[in-house]
């Protein structure tokens, strides 16, 4: 079972007794914040003699003094047979009030330890303070994991609103519910009786009574005169015990007076360091017993756990107490999203008895769709298939085929949860018959790295001994025809009846308004002098959307249109195609619209339909986060490089630079007249220093200074220095653009030994390349 | 000797001799005060006519973590190894009763021996020496008051 499946099923079960201790906690830590305003504390090195002298002048028949966590001074005493329980000012003596132990009801205490269930119930408390000690232990391990490491933990959280809640507020309240799991843990220790915290059992000790003496004459004039032994022997003053003139009052947790009954009770004290016992008539300390390690580990977690005595901390754990509950809550809402996103593959049959087994590597959750049509298509001739993910992958006994449906992630990996899948299956042997492995891919030609996960896994099957049924396919842009065409080659093979009717799913989207488009000539150039027609429609439009109002609830179930920053990608579904095609933002969620650039592309039927729209139109969208390209918050140098229409995200990032951070960018186009998207809006923002410099190059005006990359080699200087304060950069443009740019730069930066690979290693560098 | 030692040999002689001439169950009933506090410690135990611990008669409340507050039981008892022997039980709720028995010899009867019972509950005042009964036939049946936590102590010898 890994950290997730430990973290998501313990905080969804035992999470719901957490939220219960929490929210009691929180309510406990009143108590120290409440006691913290009326305590007057002891002067500093105030001798216990001291304190006792001026009880003993104000309060009559005082049996104990005990000084509180908040650092008040509480004395029991009986007036007559009447018990009584005052707080006295430690610097005169003066009564102030009646004691209360507590502001609330014993059942919330109750209901913190123990549930209101005894002892039974304690174990339980327990038992949830380990659950909880392992849920903070798997939500680091997670949250170094989503942040990736150490050092990025402040970066920015992304994804739903759950999430973020999730994942924002663990990062600062994890370390403090971990330590008040482990002191919870402590202090159920020592109370179930696992560990004993007493130095062994107590001395023996009694007052010598002394003959009677000639001091029983100055009876009248001592304080401590009611504490005289019946038989009328002189009881020391406690200003002259040698003890309790070395004890000061902040040190001091107890002190027993001896009992006027018993001429052989004793003085009792009790301190952070231990207890003693002193002769009531001698003032001889008759024993002192240290506090044990486990005494002192215990009353530690005390303060830690309760906050008692520091009220500050115990506002700090009252708001981590509260906050089980939010976690308890987005942690509910996150599982319930998880699932209903997760594939979910109808008629599966069991590993075990399955003839056919598929197995699935999907980033986006397409790949799984298709999967269901192929094991439709095969349960409906007859075969027995299972389903599942790429990590899983096997073969038992009844096995006959197997198929890989795999779709690659970004520059040729493979989607995140089958990325150890390669080495699984490297280490697996196909055994003496082995069973054929046919390999299908999913990809897209814009990409260099087209299907490059799935031909590593075809390569590795190979290599491994695997026959196929097929060679490995290639499916681009999810294509339904070419399933389908891939289908009837596998009827062949089979020798079997099988149509594959691919009906794609489509993520839920949102209706986005149409408020502002600003359009752009033909960038052509030769576009507005009646030149071919498609030459005209080449023309640019910057959109401009707004999104519908949404309730915090369905924002919480993840319904409606999710957060989204500069550089996150936007997919318009166009009527008519299921296969969305994605735009990269020029605007954050916090701008209030959501902005992409258009470019209309000849026959192009997702830009056809966005250049038809007109204010107040509607379009289908939905987000998809780009994470390794959005911006981390940072104060170094930021390099952005577009061309074109590749400009929008980086114009986003600027818009959104409230910390004005140095932000340098190299802007290619081809007139100024024509293709400057964000012009007026970019020097805006460098007179406001959102943007701190400024460099554009057209390539089809004369002296316009050629492409982008020309512009690097010509600042070589200034870019060395940036990228050695640590800058980052960031290209966004066609690929021909992105492949010169990366040329460019590793020539600019040779001289400091460092190369764009380097700096993409360390994630310094990002392209979004369309 | 040491003091424990001694002590520990007069509850011995106490407890065993006399019961093998003749022994007669006392019966302990102490009815709380609704003090509004947690279930009560409490520690009943017998002393001599010196004062000195011979034997312990009952403890409610299982947390040794709290035997401590029951501070003269806790001191007087402590060499008695084997003073929670049989004789311990659940804390008692305010407003409820304890009523336990205990094999008595007939000879601590009216022989200057008294019942004492320390008392404590959480986050409240700890009260050793709650109350304290001399153990004779003319106090039988008798209830009496405590300080702070208990209403009536009563006990019926048969």
């Amino acid at each position: 079972m890994g950290w997730k499946a430990i973290h998501r099923w313990l905080g969804l079960t035992i999470g719901t007794l957490a939220v219960v201790l929490g929210i009691s906690g929180a309510i406990l830590a009143v108590d120290p914040v409440q006691q913290a305003w009326q305590a007057p504390a002891a002067p500093d090195g105030l001798p216990v003699a001291t304190l006792v002298e001026r009880v003993t002048r104000t309060v009559t028949g005082a049996e104990e003094i005990r000084h509180l966590p908040s650092g008040a001074i509480v004395v029991f005493s009986f007036d007559g047979d009447q018990p009584q329980a005052s707080y006295v000012d430690p610097a005169d003596g003066r009564v102030l009030g009646a004691w209360q132990p507590s502001a609330l009801p014993r059942w919330v205490k109750n209901l913190h330890r123990s549930l209101l269930l005894g002892d039974a119930g304690r174990w339980v408390a327990a038992g949830t303070a380990l659950a909880m000690g392992l849920i903070c232990v798997s939500a680091l391990v997670l949250l170094l994991r989503r942040m990736g490491g150490w050092q990025r933990l402040a970066a920015r959280v992304r994804g739903s609103l759950a999430q973020r809640i999730h994942v924002v507020a663990g990062r600062v309240v994890l370390a403090v519910l971990c330590l008040s799991s482990l002191t919870a843990l402590t202090m159920s220790a020592s109370t179930l009786g696992l560990v004993a915290l007493d130095a062994g059992p107590e001395p023996d000790v009694a007052s010598a009574v002394p003959a009677v003496s000639a001091l029983s004459g100055l009876s009248a004039l001592s304080a401590l005169s009611a504490a005289n032994g019946p038989t009328g022997q002189m009881a020391l003053p406690s200003a002259q015990l040698v003890l309790l003139k070395s004890l000061t009052v902040q040190d001091l947790r107890k002190l027993n007076f001896p009992a006027a009954a018993d001429p052989k009770d004793t003085w009792k004290v009790a301190t952070r360091q231990g207890q003693g016992w002193i002769d009531r008539y001698s003032g001889q300390t008759l024993a002192w017993q240290d506090a044990t390690l486990a005494q002192r580990i215990d009353d530690w977690a005390l303060v830690l756990h309760t906050g008692e005595g520091a009220w500050l901390w115990a506002v700090v754990l009252a708001l981590v107490g509260a906050s089980v509950l939010l976690f308890w809550l987005s942690g509910v809402v996150m599982w319930w999203q998880a699932r209903r996103l997760a594939p979910h593959i109808t008629g599966n049959c069991p590993l075990a008895q399955a003839d056919v087994l598929i197995f699935v590597a999907s980033e986006g959750g397409s790949t799984w769709g298709f999967a269901q049509t192929l094991q439709d298509a095969l349960s409906q001739g007859g075969h027995r298939v299972h389903t599942s993910a790429l990590e899983e992958f096997q073969t038992l006994a009844a096995t006959q085929q197997v198929f890989v449906l795999a779709a690659t992630y970004g520059e040729g990996q493979a989607p995140a949860h089958a990325s150890h899948a390669l080495e699984i299956i490297a280490r697996l042997s196909p055994g003496a018959t082995p069973v054929p492995v046919t390999v299908l891919g999913f990809g897209d030609r814009q990409f260099p790295a087209f299907c490059a996960f799935a031909q590593a896994l075809e390569k590795t099957l190979r290599g491994q001994g695997w026959p196929a049924l097929l060679p490995l396919e290639c499916i681009h842009q999810q294509s339904g025809q070419q399933f389908a065409r891939w289908g009837e080659a596998l009827a062949q093979a089979l020798g079997e009846g099988l149509v594959l009717a691919h009906v794609p799913r489509v993520p839920t989207t949102t209706a986005l308004t149409l408020s502002v488009r600003q359009d752009y000539p033909g960038a052509d150039g030769k576009g507005g002098k009646g030149g071919k027609g498609w030459q005209r429609g080449q023309t640019t439009a910057i959109l401009r959307f707004t999104w519908p109002a949404q309730g915090l609830a369905a924002r919480l179930r993840g319904h409606g249109l999710a957060h989204f920053d500069a550089g996150d990608l936007v997919g318009i579904v166009t009527p008519g195609s299921a296969v969305p095609r994605f735009y990269s933002l020029a605007s954050g969620w916090q701008d209030g619209f959501l902005e992409i650039c258009v470019r209309q592309t000849p026959g192009g039927l997702c830009s056809t339909h966005l250049m038809g729209l007109q204010p107040g139109d509607f379009v289908a969208a939905f987000i998809r986060t780009n994470p390794g390209f959005a911006l981390p918050r940072t104060r170094r140098p930021v390099v952005l490089i577009g061309a074109g229409t590749g400009v929008a995200p980086l114009a986003g990032f600027i818009r959104r630079n409230d910390r004005h951070s140095p932000m340098h960018l190299y802007f290619g186009g081809r007139d100024p007249a024509r293709d400057f998207f964000f012009g007026p809006e970019i020097q805006r923002w460098l007179g406001e220093g959102r943007l701190a410099t400024l460099q554009t190059v057209f390539s089809r005006v004369p002296d316009g200074g050629g492409y982008v990359q020309d512009a690097l080699r010509r600042d070589a200087e200034r870019l060395r220095d940036w990228v050695t304060q640590g800058a980052i950069v960031r290209v966004c443009g066609g690929r021909a653009m992105a492949q010169g740019v990366a040329e460019a730069l590793d020539v600019v930066l040779a001289p400091l030994q460092l190369s764009v690979s380097q700096l993409k290693a360390k994630e310094r560098y990002a392209e979004d390349v369309f | 000797m040491s003091k424990p030692l001694l002590t520990l040999l007069a509850a011995a002689c106490a407890l065993a001799l006399p019961a093998l001439a003749h022994s007669r169950q006392v019966t302990l009933t102490a009815q709380l005060k609704n003090y509004g506090g947690d279930g009560a410690y409490l520690a009943a135990y017998l002393t001599d006519a010196k004062g000195a611990y011979v034997r312990t008669l009952w403890v409610a409340g299982g947390k040794a973590k709290y035997h401590k507050h029951l501070s003269d039981w806790s001191r007087l008892s402590a060499g008695d190894a084997k003073r929670l022997d049989g004789v311990s039980g659940a804390s008692v709720g305010a407003g409820r009763a304890l009523k336990v028995t205990a094999e008595l010899a007939d000879a601590l009867i009216d022989a200057g021996y008294e019942i004492r019972i320390d008392a404590a509950a959480e986050d409240m005042r700890d009260s050793p020496l709650e109350i304290r009964v001399p153990l004779s036939a003319a106090n039988a049946g008798k209830p009496q008051a405590g300080k702070q936590y208990i209403q009536s102590l009563t006990f019926q010898l048969e």
